[in-house]
């Protein structure tokens, strides 16, 4: 028997208000295999590592366990410390009797028998525990970032500066996500196009970001410091390395659809650049909509204007390989569909737009050229209804969470409409303003005060057409009074939801969500950007709803994650993994399709399977599947599990 | 004098025990207001919004001042039950439930309107809320040769208090027995054995009543061997379906629309006379946004030759307006201008058509009555009645 030493920690009253830590102490003493038991009120404090440090010292330990929190809080914190008495790390073990014992359970008289289990459990089982070291594996010093908005670009170019390649994916044929649809941007009212291109034109020349527009990443293998990406470049019938961008395809091409960059408030071409700052400006055909393609070969009128011979109808998607060291997404956010508001007409009305559909108005680059015009007959609106909270902060039906952005962009929005049309009002609907964020509430209150912008606590239940106006039903909660408000044009501020992209992205990658299909952070507060994958970091509104200064703090918080893995040769993973028995293994392979992570291969000679390290996650499926034994978990073996089955359920 | 708060913890506890639920949840955005038929009547505000704070404040029927008690009273019993604010509230609060709790206290005091202590009486005391003698229950029924009910048919059809007394209903439930005689259904119907389905007492706060007309069809149905029953009322379809289960029901409930949709569907039920009017429905709030049927009463009027179905545009499926007669309202005597059913006939009459079309007993007795003084040339039918004449 290992000299063993069992640690309890009150965590404050975390656990101490549910379980008899004396009592606690007494039994787990009595426990033949244990040395000494020491309890104190927070083991992660100084002095709590200390009394570790010191007993294992005292008692020449060689078997530590620390009855506490989660592992995922303080293995390492503990493992830290008996390390640095010489002791193997993996001979320190945790059992956790705050998650699943204090904090689920009320009675003192259940959980504190369960606590003791528990620890007798962990107490058994690692006095059969092996001396282990971390895996090391060599790093790719080069990173992918999928999705170039204005998350990707910062990321991108963090990265880049630092020396480092890194290669940015794009779906769209041009980078520059929705913040290039924006006019200007609160609360400093700066031109977002002017803010942004800058960065796309570095991002889209700088020697080390290998650009990919209208591309989208097909498949990841690998692991944390060597995955292998597999990229389809969309065909885009235009061979880019002949065209100069000219435009002259565009003009000439006769085919007019609803343009996406545009919000579907104007058109553009079959064969297109989405806006006139695209980065890269070269064009790339449509091939649902170009008449070619549509009546076998018929027009091509582009492939006849370019003197340049750059339009290739025969071009096919193409795919690229490549390895990366770390992969960060920032796949952005979509708006929810208004369609689903017929309470608001929104399914049937030209004039009950979105939030965004707005920007476009407003952008000087945008169908009606800065002007705001109402979609149904182009007439100035003289009163503007904003709505806020469309289909946010409303679990019933839509999404439950606010969407963050939408009180300062309504009160941007009524600026630049008052801004425009000083005769006309602007009123806004509300439930609360939140005005969380630097300059936020001083730039809401000049907004009201300066632009006299009525703002209606309540939220309208119909808008309702009569004749050409429209007419928002509400209730004024405040002065409790019904309002039934004639208007002539009406904005939605429709909830930001995670893109369609994002969610077969999390499906192929296997990359948690959360319920509301938002890539999940493994720690909400401590480490916001990395998901829950090793390797995979989160920039932007893929994780959440987030204005523009958060998404860039966030990208380059990410990209900052990314070059600490690229400041070391090498990385340290968990060898906490599977292996096999060679002389128990009878080469049956029914291991290898079962592993999730391609981590176990037949070798020929031997005709038995071994385990690729580097790619083994420890996740347990092979050694269900192995009919023999072979296969076993480093430190958490057969032996080892029926040591803490008999501990949990009595002998 | 002015008024202070306060907040009356005896009260709210009273009302939380009687089913007042969800109140914390509201974040008071009002939707469930503007959303409310009485929204639409000009000289009435409802402010809807209030109830779920006024509840968790225990502020709900507390005043100590006589008239403005009256007043709260009044204000309680204007909820319709229509459950559009449900339907709309974006926390899903049941501010028809929360006032139903405020109700159940006012019962119990007898502190309620008088129209509707006479109606809970009648249907305590004979089972239906016209006191009626029960041994006329099934005269309807005299001259079509429905047979009573026995075990070994397929179907009970149940008519409702409504059909089975009121004149103008007893044709549509001739009309519905006479589809089900060609169609060539097993049915029967229990006559003077069933109760009201004691869906307006639950409704009005008079839960007791409600218990004892609930159990004793219950009784009725299981020692008749019912297992399968059709009803004309969304109301009876929904009380049946939805409540009877939890005072021990075993049986599966149709409304006639669901039914008759399907065996237009399957062939055993042709419409081959044409019917050339312009006919629009009017989405009976229990059936619709209740129980989520929108399509087989239009699938029935779809069916019949030279039908023009029309809609209210803004204003059908589950925005559709109540009628008014839920939840007491039938027998709630409000001022003439101060009525929803009023927005709701204008809304149908402007669409043009010739025929309302419903699929519920209150809606066309609240149709019915209301046309009577007013200068339309517009009908109401029920779906059934529509269907019969084209068979």
């Amino acid at each position: 028997m290992k000299k063993t030493g069992v640690f309890v920690c009150h965590c404050g009253k975390n656990i101490s208000s549910t379980v008899n830590i004396d009592q606690v102490v007494e039994e787990i003493g009595k426990n033949p295999n244990v040395t000494v038991c020491r309890d104190y009120k927070y083991m992660c404090s100084e002095p709590g590592q200390n009394l570790i440090t010191e007993t294992i010292k005292e008692n020449k330990l060689e078997r530590v366990v620390v009855a506490c929190c989660t592992p995922s809080l303080h293995e390492e914190t503990f493992r830290k410390a008996a390390e640095s008495t010489g002791m193997n790390r993996y001979f320190l073990e945790i059992a956790n009797i705050r998650e699943q014992c204090s904090w689920v359970h009320s009675d003192m008289n259940k959980a504190t028998p369960k606590a003791i289990s528990l620890i007798n459990s962990v107490v058994g089982k690692i006095n059969l525990n092996n001396s282990l070291e971390p895996i090391k594996v060599p790093v790719t010093q080069k990173a992918l970032v999928i999705g170039g908005g204005i998350a990707g670009i910062q990321a991108a170019l963090d990265i880049a500066n630092s020396g480092y390649k890194v290669t940015l994916v794009e779906k769209n044929p041009s980078i520059g996500g929705h913040m290039a649809q924006l006019s200007e941007t609160f609360p400093t009212l700066d031109c977002s196009q002017c803010i942004l291109t800058p960065k796309m034109v570095e991002a889209g020349k700088h020697e080390n970001i290998e650009l990919l527009t209208y591309s989208e990443v097909e498949d990841v293998s690998g692991n944390i410091g060597n995955f292998k990406v597999k990229i389809r470049r969309k065909a885009a019938y235009v061979d880019h390395d002949k065209c100069t961008g000219c435009g002259d395809c565009t003009e000439k091409c006769p085919t007019k659809v609803l343009s996406e960059f545009d919000e579907g408030l104007g058109k553009r071409k079959a064969i297109y650049s989405p806006f006139p700052q695209a980065v890269p400006n070269k064009p790339v055909i449509d091939k649902d909509n170009c008449l070619y393609f549509r009546f076998n070969g018929k027009c091509g009128i582009c492939q006849k204007t370019c003197l340049l011979e750059a339009i290739d109808f025969t071009q096919q998607d193409r795919f690229i390989e490549d390895e990366f060291g770390a992969i960060i997404l920032a796949t952005g956010y979509d708006t929810y569909p208004k369609e689903k508001f017929r309470e608001y007409g929104a399914d049937k009305y030209l004039d009950v737009i979105t939030g965004l559909q707005f920007e476009r108005m407003v952008s000087a680059s945008g169908p009606t050229e800065g002007e705001i015009l109402r979609p149904s007959d182009q007439k100035i609106p003289k009163r503007v209804a904003f709505i806020s909270c469309v289909g946010s902060r409303d679990p019933e039906h839509h999404m439950p969470y606010c969407s963050k952005i939408c009180c300062m962009y309504n009160a941007k929005h009524a600026h630049l409409y008052k801004h425009q049309v000083p005769d006309g009002e602007a009123i806004v609907f509300t439930i609360d303003v939140r005005t969380a964020g630097k300059g936020y509430e001083e730039f809401f209150t000049r907004i009201k005060d300066h632009d006299n912008v009525l703002y209606v606590r309540g939220k309208p239940a119909r808008v309702i057409k009569k004749g050409d106006k429209l007419v928002v039903w509400s209730y004024n909660t405040l002065t409790g009074r019904q309002l039934k408000l004639e208007v002539d044009m009406v904005v939605l501020a429709t909830a930001i939801v995670p893109t369609a992209e994002a969610v077969v992205l999390s499906n192929k990658l296997r990359i948690q969500t959360d319920e509301n299909g938002f890539f999940s952070e493994i720690h909400p507060k401590l480490r916001p950007v990395e998901s829950m994958v090793p390797g995979f970091l989160l920039a932007g509104c893929c994780h959440s709803p987030k204005d523009i200064p958060d998404t860039v703090a966030q990208a380059s918080a990410a990209a900052s994650k990314a070059l600490q893995m690229f400041s070391q040769p090498e990385l340290s993973l968990d060898p906490q993994i599977a292996f096999v028995d060679p002389d128990v293994c009878s080469g049956c392979k029914l291991c290898v399709p079962v592993c999730p992570y391609e981590a176990r291969i037949f070798n020929e000679k031997k005709r038995i399977v071994e385990v690729k390290e580097a790619l083994c996650v420890g996740c347990g499926s092979c050694i269900t599947a192995c009919p023999s034994g072979a296969t076993q978990q480093k430190n958490l073996q057969d032996l080892q599990m029926a040591t803490m089955m008999e501990a949990l359920l009595g002998s | 004098m002015k008024k202070i708060e306060e907040i009356n913890d005896e009260i709210r506890e009273v009302l939380l025990e009687e089913g007042a639920e969800g109140i914390y949840k509201c974040y008071q955005c009002g939707k469930c207001t503007s959303i409310c038929p009485w929204y639409q009547v000009d000289l009435y505000d409802f402010p809807v919004y209030r109830f779920s704070l006024e509840t968790a404040m225990g502020m709900v029927a507390s005043s100590e001042d006589k008239n403005e008690l009256a007043q709260e009273i009044d204000k309680i019993y204007r909820c319709v039950g229509c459950e559009a604010c449900v339907d709309q509230c974006p926390h899903g609060i049941d501010t028809p439930k929360i006032l139903r709790a405020a109700k159940r206290l006012l019962v119990d005091f007898g502190s309620y309107p008088e129209t509707l202590k006479s109606t809970v009486q009648k249907i305590k005391n004979v089972g239906n809320p016209f006191g009626e003698p029960i041994e006329n229950r099934a005269d309807w029924a005299k001259e079509s040769g429905v047979p009573q009910f026995q075990e070994e048919m397929d179907y009970l059809f149940f008519p409702c208090c409504l059909p089975a007394y009121d004149p103008r209903n007893q044709k549509v439930a001739r009309a519905t027995a006479g589809i089900l005689q060609q169609a060539e259904i097993s049915f029967g119907i229990l006559g003077t054995k069933e109760h009201c389905c004691g869906e307006v007492v639950r409704r009005i706060g008079a839960e007791q009543v409600f218990t004892q007309v609930c159990k004793a069809n219950i009784k009725e149905f299981t020692t008749s061997g019912v297992t399968k029953v059709l009803v004309s009322s969304p109301h009876c379809f929904t009380t049946f379906k939805n409540e009877y289960p939890e005072f021990g029901a075993d049986f599966e409930t149709l409304h006639i629309t669901q039914f008759l949709s399907k065996l237009i569907d399957e062939g055993a039920i042709k419409p081959a006379k044409e019917f050339n009017k312009k006919v629009v429905y009017h989405d009976p709030c229990t059936l619709g946004r209740k129980n989520g049927i929108y399509e087989e009463p239009r699938n029935i009027l779809k069916s019949i030759p030279g039908l023009e179905l029309l809609e209210v545009e803004d204003f059908n499926r589950n925005l559709s307006v109540c009628c008014g007669a839920g939840s007491g309202g039938l027998w709630m005597e409000w001022d003439k201008d101060e009525r929803i059913v009023n927005v709701r006939l204008k809304q149908l009459i402007d669409t043009g058509a010739d025929i309302i079309a419903v699929a519920c007993p209150y809606c066309l007795q609240m149709f019915e009555e209301t046309l009577k003084s007013m200068n339309s040339e517009i009908q109401v039918m029920d779906v059934t009645e529509i269907l019969y004449e084209a068979l």
